[in-house]
């Protein structure tokens, strides 16, 4: 396995290396909070949660062991770290409602594939994540996880279930029946993308 | 073969996303070949993940988001860690039960022969002691040519050769 230059930053903090850390949230700081936001669908929570996680990092830092992918070690802290905010329940009732607030702001148009969306484009973007989030909503925690560290975050199966703390065998079937599941409730957009 | 069919709709999401182990990518292809049930199966699985691709990535964070992290790590984490929370964490760490248990060992030998040895002697020892759990501690201890530096320095202020 290559070096992880991540791991590297890790350990210099171990060490006492504040500026290891900084470059830490810089790089992943973002991403995390758009991991967060899968969950809970609020920007602003989503920050919250992707600024807690890294509070966690700072204080479990003495717990990472280089022989770990520091993603991995971020992505477990910050799995649990959201699941256990989704427990909490307040999300659901916002995952059935509220078609104007997906993600509680309008998508910024540069953010969409292609540089020159058209309104029309912009404006299917916003309903195909609105049915997106709202179909997560609705899937087990676990199977959630493992979809949204599969088809968001691009995670290897075998990552997956290390991030899990689950076997392969376990991380395949909730990936599919995660899967299976999107697919039932993207059969408009799938079969066309015409769905409106 | 007439008589029940073992379809493999589980495998058809790792079998796209390319996460079949190759035996078993083979006889889940095979049967895709001579089944249209789960040949259908498998295209409106691909057809969904074709959909997820292209969902917008989730809202960027609004400017500043960098400043209220580190403002927010400033008011709640602990300003400097503490010098045992750094100590446990140094990778010269076994210094510090190593120079308390060389600290015991000259303090023994001193009492048992306070006789043969001066005081000067002793407080040069009890410095190098000093030196060793000092530079540990400040966490610039990265090699064990480290540590004969620290000793050499120790030698310079002394005079000795």
């Amino acid at each position: 396995m290559a070096p992880d230059p991540d791991a590297a930053l890790m350990v210099a903090f171990q060490e006492g290396n504040e500026a290891a850390f900084r470059t830490l949230f810089e790089r992943y700081g973002r991403a995390t909070m758009a991991f967060c936001n899968r969950f809970v669908r609020d920007p602003a929570r989503a920050e919250e949660l992707a600024q807690d996680v890294f509070l966690k990092l700072h204080r479990s830092a003495d717990r990472y062991q280089p022989s770990a992918r520091f993603t991995t070690f971020l992505y477990r802290i910050a799995t649990n770290h959201c699941l256990n905010e989704v427990r909490r329940g307040e999300y659901q009732a916002l995952a059935e409602v509220d078609p104007k607030s997906q993600d509680g702001a309008p998508l910024d148009p540069d953010a969409l594939p292609g540089t020159s969306a058209t309104p029309e484009e912009v404006a299917r973007g916003n309903a195909l994540a609105r049915d997106v989030a709202a179909m997560l909503s609705r899937l087990p925690e676990s199977q959630r996880a493992a979809f949204v560290l599969a088809r968001f975050e691009g995670l290897p199966y075998e990552e997956i279930a290390e991030v899990l703390g689950t076997t392969v065998p376990s991380v395949k079937s909730l990936v599919h029946r995660a899967t299976v599941s999107a697919a039932r409730a993207l059969e408009p957009w799938s079969a066309g993308g015409a769905a409106s | 073969m007439i008589g029940r069919v073992r379809h493999v709709d589980d495998d058809l999401t790792a079998l796209l996303d390319g996460a079949l182990p190759g035996d078993r990518r083979a006889e889940v292809e095979i049967h895709l070949s001579s089944c249209p049930e789960c040949r259908s199966e498998r295209d409106r699985i691909a057809r969904a993940l074709s959909a997820l691709s292209l969902t917008p990535p989730p809202p960027a964070p609004p400017p500043g988001f960098e400043q209220r992290f580190y403002a927010r790590l400033a008011r709640e984490a602990p300003r400097h860690r503490s010098l045992l929370d750094r100590l446990a964490a140094h990778p010269f760490r076994w210094l510090v039960p190593s120079t308390g248990l060389a600290a015991l060992l000259v303090a023994g030998i001193w009492i048992r022969h306070a006789d043969d040895r001066s005081e000067l002697e002793m407080a040069r020892h009890l410095d190098l002691l000093e030196n060793y759990v000092e530079v540990a501690s400040l966490g610039v201890v990265e090699t064990s040519e480290d540590v004969d530096v620290v000793f050499h320095l120790d030698e310079l202020r002394e005079g000795r050769p």
